[in-house]
């Protein structure tokens, strides 16, 4: 199936062995400027997330790396190609989810996706491609009789059929319920274990933290800040909080509260933050023992969450689920 | 080039069993055309053309005739094409390597097969319950006005389609946009007449009256139908001039 040539493909020098680059990306319509200088790298095999509020430029961003749409200025290469130019080329290589796509509404679920199959040089089977969106029990029904989630997973099984190199999933989940999102994330796990290298865009946060092995957030047509979820989180300068149980002799005020530490005493919780945790767990577990206190009960080391992050940079007024 | 054809052939074939499995569909372009033709057609039964020899059901099947490939090509197809642009069939189509000219070649295909199939039922049923069939000399003909009639009202089915914007309205508008034309050309009734001159010119200048007319120089002798062939001609290029200009792919 892959030759040299093939290979050759796949990865040339112009990306640097990433499966998508961007960089300083910009797009105006008219005055309005959607993007003002996108940077980020997609890594072969990882899932990669465009994190934003809505109108932040992520759906822009993706239709420019689809090649829907051309750059206003900047430069784009995925999986080597350029969209704006190869965008028939790339279709055999990329799979997409796009929001709002509807399918024929009398067709049956396998004879769609085999349908889907024929327009690929080298479709992945049919059996398999059921069976990574769990649709293998509703092979034979219409479409138009599908449930929400039913049809997001088919979406899926379309986008594949070809055995991409490269997935976009644009708000894959926007709208589900709890145990229709669940599944939809259980055959994105599936699709990253087939190797896929999936780029996703959401609002959800939790979303975000879930499934992706790298985060982009996207605001304003910038990219605030981009890494893994701790990394972001780091970056964004927040602390690690640590709490542990208030103990007696501390609430009684018989010992003092330990010095150099931001100790806030809430009642029952004590709770500080760092931005060196080794340290301050030191210093926290010195000050017990010289005042006897043990291993202090109830001890909880928290990392900054991507919720924390993302609330502090984007402000907590956008419209956030 | 081969497999650009498969792929239409393969479209196709997924749009025939669609369109089967769609009651709507299948019941709007089979049960309709054919419950006029055989309703009106035992009502005109027996009788003969003013002043002539001529029975009216030899007008009459033929016009029905007409009928049916407007409503496989023009209202089938540009419902069908609405709907799939309201529910993004079309986008979708746009995110895979298959090229455009073989999925809209898919359609036609499909279309094509359907009008084959309409115009021998509604021939066949005419023959055998009125009697009607082709004069002699007559198929060369009759072939020729169907191919010219999928061509014109295919792509005038396209055309429609592109205004359209609702896939609860597409086959209302399409049928609504020709019906009543069908009706003042006379297609439902070979002895209509004493329409106003201003009317009789606008059905004149439709294409409808033109594909019945046409139809008709199969089964009865008719001078060469030189203005209907440049009407259907005419109608063609305009179609095609406002696909081009306003085809889209999604909404």
């Amino acid at each position: 199936m892959t030759d040299i040539s093939v290979i050759d493909d796949v990865l040339p020098a112009a990306t640097d062995g990433f499966a998508v680059q961007v960089r300083d990306l910009r797009k105006s319509y008219g005055s309005t400027e959607v993007l003002r200088g996108v940077d980020f790298d997609v890594r072969p095999g990882e899932v990669f997330c465009l994190l934003g509020p809505n109108g932040a430029g992520k759906t822009t961003t993706l239709e420019i790396l689809e090649g829907f749409r051309s750059p206003t200025s900047g430069t784009v290469g995925v999986l080597g190609l350029d969209p704006a130019t190869q965008a028939a080329k790339l279709r055999e290589r990329t799979g997409m989810v796009l929001q709002e796509c509807g399918f024929p509404r009398q067709a049956r679920v396998a004879e769609l996706i085999d349908t889907w199959r024929s327009y690929y040089p080298n479709p992945r089977p049919l059996g398999e491609l059921l069976d990574v969106v769990e649709l293998t029990e509703v092979r034979k029904t219409q479409v138009r009789k599908l449930s929400g989630g039913q049809r997001r997973r088919l979406d899926f099984a379309l986008a594949l059929a070809g055995d991409p190199d490269l997935v976009f999933l644009d708000e894959p989940t926007t709208g589900f319920d709890p145990e229709a999102r669940r599944r939809c994330w259980a055959a994105i796990e599936n699709l990253r274990r087939l190797g896929t290298t999936i780029l996703l865009t959401t609002h959800y946060l939790d979303e975000a933290e879930q499934l992706a092995d790298r985060i982009a957030i996207l605001r304003g047509g910038r990219i605030e800040l981009a890494g893994t979820t701790r990394e972001v989180a780091a970056r964004a300068g927040l602390a690690t909080r640590i709490s542990f149980t208030t103990p007696s002799a501390l609430r009684r005020g018989q010992i003092g509260l330990p010095e150099g530490i931001d100790l806030a005493v809430r009642g029952p919780l004590s709770v500080c933050h760092t931005g060196n945790t080794a340290l301050t767990l030191r210093q926290l577990l010195d000050w017990a023992r010289e005042n006897r206190l043990g291993d202090l009960d109830g001890l909880v080391v928290t990392a900054p969450s991507l919720e924390d992050t993302y609330l502090q940079l984007t402000g907590t007024d956008l419209e956030i689920m | 080039m081969t497999r650009s054809v498969r792929l239409a052939a393969r479209q196709a074939l997924l749009e025939q069993r669609s369109f089967w499995r769609s009651a709507e569909y299948a019941l709007f372009t089979f049960v309709f055309p054919l419950m006029i033709l055989l309703l009106i057609g035992a009502a005109n039964a027996g009788s003969y053309l003013p002043g002539t020899h001529v029975k009216n059901t030899t007008v009459f099947v033929p016009g029905i005739l007409a009928f049916g490939v407007i409503v496989a090509a023009y209202v089938n197809l540009g419902s069908k094409v609405a709907v799939l642009r309201h529910d993004g069939v079309l986008k979708r189509i746009k995110t895979t390597p298959l090229p455009s000219a073989v999925y809209l070649g898919g359609l036609l295909a499909s279309t094509v097969a359907t009008a084959i199939l309409i115009t021998a039922c509604t021939g066949l049923i005419g023959w055998l319950a009125f009697g009607a069939d082709p004069r002699a000399g007559g198929l060369p003909t009759l072939t020729g006005g169907l191919i010219l009639g999928i061509v014109c009202f295919a792509t005038l089915g396209l055309a429609i389609s592109s205004v359209i914007t609702s896939a609860e309205s597409a086959g209302p508008v399409a049928y609504a946009s020709f019906l009543p034309i069908a009706i003042i050309s006379g297609v439902f009734d070979p002895t209509f007449s004493g329409l106003p001159q201003w009317l009789s010119r606008m059905v004149a200048a439709f294409p409808v009256k033109a594909l019945a007319q046409l139809m008709q120089g199969a089964y009865t002798a008719r001078p060469f139908p030189a203005w209907d062939l440049a009407n259907l001609a005419l109608w063609t290029a305009a179609g095609a001039g406002f696909v081009a200009w306003r085809f889209r792919w999604h909404n």
